[in-house]
């Protein structure tokens, strides 16, 4: 104030004016502008705006702040004009007009000040002379509100790069397996090339509570919710945690939680009777009821004689209202950048409203996101959830789908898709499938689903697998107690099982079915591989292996070493057997051929597992029988050669089975195998397909004429997942059509390059433009980078490749983006 | 040749040289290098006959691996375990890289890769080491003696075989 009063001190004497009193300035300054005197020149109403500061030094009044506010807003000084009839609002709030009051909520909303507006809104409409003013300062008061609502909303957490997807599932195949200091160290590496994924924190607190260590599993629960609040098994998880806490705190957010968790999923009663349980324990018996008589509404009448008595007692003692509960502060997780997010975060103000028009005003505004965004997966999974709550299950399906084509790596739409699917009759397979993708996208749910679904099958050994999975990933989970009992009921079974096959026709028929089963049954690799391409990457350093350990090793030895033990010399058939010994069952170090074979089999086994895929190498697979065979022959050797090894006699059985596995690794086909890869696996760079892509570009960003792709150089085929492949090309050519105002120029040079030390073949593929924008390679690398060029990035770095940028290849290009990607070795020339 | 045949192994294990040793049809004179120092240091001290490199080295210390590592973290986007892991697996070739200036000229090498499928990328690493031979997967140990001793035998003017001819699976 002091401040203040001395500014205005130094300007009265810049004015250089004599204080007057503050009355008669005013008068002054009214004449200047006096109505019926004609429109005041610039120069009078400068003067009586000065005029009118120094009366408000000598004499501050609310009136002296609406006339001056007046004088301000006809010189169009807005800035001023607002400042003063806020001034005047504050001290003396009765003294605004309605159209003071439009001013200064006009104002707030420009700043986004949504409080501020809706302040003055309802002041105006308080205010307002008519009905229709009052009605329509109303409607902006709503609109306001949602406004601000939205602006509370945290946006969603960013996509994970593939590496940190990568991480978790290694660390979830750890957890499955049991190895949990494994399973720790992947989810670290997840989590710190993804903080805030929400889907790392969550094994994290899986694997915590496993270990009982429970402040890092309520932490980790907490990250969670953080980047997405509405994860039941978080929800679920936390709030058994917290329930077991001694506090009380704990236990009033566990019920909070519990009854989150109820709400998000329906179809789970058992979450309310866990509700109704823990507010009876709390002594809240109306809310305890009220949970209760939701769950006996849901279940059969089994489950609801079971909670008789409990509804009982409750009954007798309710005597109060229900009471709310007020969720958990969260913690911030890193947003998602894009254009879409404000028009997201209004949709979600409005879907939590949940009536009609708000609805439909949320859709409105989340195809306006879908507009600006069309990677923005948020927008269409939400719209998907308002279709839902509409009952059009089929424009919701769309909207899931949408979801999944801009962000494939998102757990939660996959699970929303799929419990869609599931709840409509005659779309159970298409549910299992989505279920199926969603357990590759990371989902803890669909280990559950999926195992139902093959209880419903007969695929017992399969269920216990995926119960026994879900167990370990979610020890917390909605299904625990549920999945705790399937389990027991499906070893029960199976100890019956095992118990019936005493008749002997059954166990022949059953031997029979096996036999045929083993022969038939299951999937050979290239099938596999061939239906899921992106395993390829796993399943490639597997196959290295085995072809360098077991086919390369036994092929150079196995030969040999059946033409020396048949040699007369004691001696040297001594050696011979202790060699194979040592190089077949490991020793100095190695691990021996068939443990490097069991090994490898095992490891394709249970990635072929994770796409619910059971592989059958050692009979179907013309590729891997062979293998298998010679191992299962070479297997039963370890005592005879042991025996050889000891006195140098080779019985003629011993030699006879070394040339029978002789002769099926030499049969064994290591190049089969990695081709087999590169056939389901790679892409082949096509100037069509390219085209193609570029042409579904233009026509998102409404460009027309599309500009046609200039190629030169050969079609090659790289070694990366024809959808990686896509995304890549979908974000280079989103970019360079962004980069210019102009029609674009577009090149693509392709050429084969080779590894300078290891001689393997890398596709080096340029697209040029001509658009003058800057790019560096620094802009187009890792995460810091723009959400394109991140993705482009990532996808390269997962196949091993890489992007920069280059002088441009050509004339008539300004610069070229570089990329590098191993490629399939070209065909030799017949 | 009036010494036996030598043959420098250059593996991480002993599987190969124990395989050589045992089941070879004719005698030879196995030198086994562990890692890079250990071949440079052999072949500094004495003459070999031809060279056979193993290519997996999964059981060296990094430290001890050939190949610029610092390169490759780079090129891994800063990911030094997956670099570590492809020196490792693919050691045989960085090997054949670093010791090519100090082999001994025209002297066979045997790199235990099959390049069966991949003929371009063999006549790339020719460029490297002419005399660059594949181990097709399923060769046996004497067919893969056999041919280096053709080899050098035509090296040294006994065999009008021609240069740098793969092992030829049986």
């Amino acid at each position: 104030m002091i401040a203040a009063t001395a500014g205005a001190l130094v300007l009265l004497a810049a004015l250089g004016d004599c204080p007057e009193d503050a009355a008669t300035l005013a008068a002054e300054a009214d004449s200047l502008v006096a109505a019926g005197v004609p429109r005041p020149d610039t120069a009078s109403l400068d003067r009586a705006r000065r005029l009118y500061r120094r009366a408000r030094v000598l004499a501050p009044s609310p009136a002296y702040s609406l006339r001056a506010a007046d004088l301000a807003c006809a010189a169009g000084d807005e800035e001023e004009c607002g400042d003063l009839l806020s001034e005047a609002a504050e001290t003396s709030p009765g003294s605004l007009s309605t159209s003071d009051r439009l001013v200064l909520a006009r104002r707030a909303e420009s700043r986004r000040a949504w409080r501020h507006a809706i302040v003055q809104y309802r002041a105006l409409k308080s205010s307002a002379p008519d009905v229709s003013l009052a009605s329509w300062a109303d409607a902006q008061v709503r609109r306001l509100e949602i406004e601000e609502e939205a602006q509370a909303i945290p946006a969603p957490a960013a996509v994970p790069p593939p590496e940190a997807r990568l991480a978790l599932a290694e660390a979830r195949r750890a957890l499955a397996a049991g190895d949990l200091p494994k399973a720790r160290e992947r989810v670290g590496i997840a989590q710190r090339l993804a903080p805030g994924y929400p889907e790392a924190a969550l094994v994290l607190a899986g694997l915590e509570t496993r270990e009982g260590r429970v402040p890092e599993a309520i932490r980790a629960y907490r990250e969670t919710l953080a980047a997405d609040p509405n994860r039941v098994e978080a929800l679920v998880g936390l709030a058994n945690l917290l329930w077991d806490e001694p506090d009380r705190a704990a236990k009033e957010e566990a019920l909070s939680l519990t009854d989150r968790a109820a709400a998000s999923r329906p179809d789970a009663p058992s979450l309310l009777r866990t509700a109704a349980l823990r507010w009876a324990e709390w002594g809240d018996a109306p809310n305890a009821l009220s949970r209760l008589d939701a769950y006996r509404r849901r279940v059969g009448p089994e489950e609801k004689r079971t909670t008789d008595s409990l509804r009982e007692t409750l009954a007798r003692r309710v005597d109060a209202a229900l009471s709310g509960a007020v969720p958990p502060e969260e913690a911030e997780a890193p947003e998602l950048s894009s254009p879409a997010v404000d028009e997201w975060k209004v949709a979600q103000a409005y879907v939590r409203r949940g009536d009609a028009a708000s609805l439909a005003a949320a859709l409105d505004h989340l195809r306006e996101a879908e507009r600006r965004d069309p990677t923005f997966a948020p927008a269409p999974e939400l719209a998907g959830a308002v279709y839902e709550k509409q009952g059009d299950l089929s424009l919701a399906q769309k909207a899931y789908e949408r979801a999944i084509a801009a962000d494939p790596a998102r757990a939660a739409t996959y699970d929303r898709l799929a419990f869609l699917l599931a709840r409509q009759p005659g779309k159970e397979t298409e549910a299992v499938e989505a279920w199926r993708r969603a357990e590759q996208a990371g989902s803890s749910e669909a280990p559950f689903a999926l195992a139902e679904s093959a209880v419903r099958e007969g695929r017992r050994g399969d269920a216990l697998a995926l119960y026994r999975r879900y167990l370990a990933e979610s020890p917390g989970g909605v299904h625990t107690e549920e999945v705790t009992r399937s389990i027991a009921r499906l070893e029960s079974r199976q100890r019956q099982g095992r118990g019936a096959l005493g008749a002997a026709a059954a166990a022949f028929l059953l031997a029979a079915a096996f036999l045929a089963f083993r022969r038939f049954g299951g999937r050979t690799f290239a099938e596999w591989i061939r239906a899921n391409p992106a395993r390829a990457r796993e399943a490639r350093p597997v196959v290295g292996r085995l072809r360098h350990e077991v086919v390369k090793h036994g092929g150079l030895l196995l030969a040999d070493a059946t033409k020396r033990l048949s040699e007369p010399d004691a001696e040297a058939r001594g050696r011979t057997a202790a060699l194979l010994q040592s190089r077949l069952f490991g020793g100095s170090g190695a691990r021996g051929l068939l443990a490097e074979s069991a090994d490898a089999f095992e490891r394709l086994r249970v990635l072929a597992r994770e796409d619910g895929v059971r592989l059958n190498l050692e009979r179907k697979d013309p590729l891997f029988s062979p293998i298998a065979g010679g191992c299962a022959i070479l297997r039963r050797l370890e005592r005879p050669l042991s025996r050889i090894a000891e006195d140098g006699d080779a019985d003629p059985g011993t030699v006879s089975r070394l040339e029978r596995a002789a002769d099926l690794f030499g049969s064994a086909s290591g190049a089969g195998i990695s081709r087999a890869l590169d056939d389901a696996s790679s892409t082949i760079v096509r100037r069509s397909d390219l085209q193609g892509i570029l042409e579904a570009i233009c026509a998102e960003k409404g460009l027309d004429p599309c500009p046609a792709l200039e190629w030169k150089g050969p079609e090659l085929a790289v070694r990366i997942h024809r959808a990686d492949w896509e995304t890549i090309w979908r974000n280079l050519f989103g970019n360079a059509l962004d980069a210019s105002s102009r029609e674009v120029r577009l090149g693509v040079f392709s050429e084969l390059r080779r590894d300078a030390v290891t001689g393997a073949p890398v596709a080096r593929i340029v697209l040029a433009d001509d658009a003058a924008r800057p790019l560096t390679s620094d802009m187009i690398r890792g995460r810091g980078a723009d959400r394109g060029w991140g993705i482009v990035a990532d996808l390269l770095r997962r196949s091993d490749g890489s992007a920069d940028v280059s002088p441009a290849p050509a004339a008539g290009f300004a610069k070229g983006v570089v990329l590098e990607v191993p490629a399939v070795e070209p065909e030799a020339p017949a | 040749m009036t010494r036996p045949f030598a043959i420098l192994v250059v593996e991480d294990g002993t599987e190969y040289t124990d395989a050589f040793r045992n089941l070879a049809a004719t005698p030879l004179e196995l030198v086994r290098a562990s890692d890079l120092e250990e071949a440079r240091r052999v072949l500094a001290g004495r003459a070999v006959d031809a060279v056979f490199l193993d290519v997996v080295f999964d059981r060296t210390a990094p430290g001890k691996l050939a190949g610029d590592r610092e390169e490759l973290i780079r090129r891994f986007g800063g990911d030094r375990p997956r670099a570590e892991r492809h020196l490792a697996e693919n050691q045989g070739f960085y090997l054949l890289a670093e010791l090519a200036p100090v082999l001994p000229t025209g002297i066979p090498v045997v790199l235990a890769y099959d390049f069966s499928a991949e003929p371009g990328r063999l006549a790339a690493l020719r460029k490297t080491w002419e005399r660059l031979v594949g181990l097709p997967d399923g060769t046996p140990v004497t067919q893969v003696l056999d041919s280096l001793l053709a080899e050098v035998r035509r090296q040294s003017g006994d065999d009008p075989a021609e240069p740098g001819g793969k092992i030829p699976k049986r």
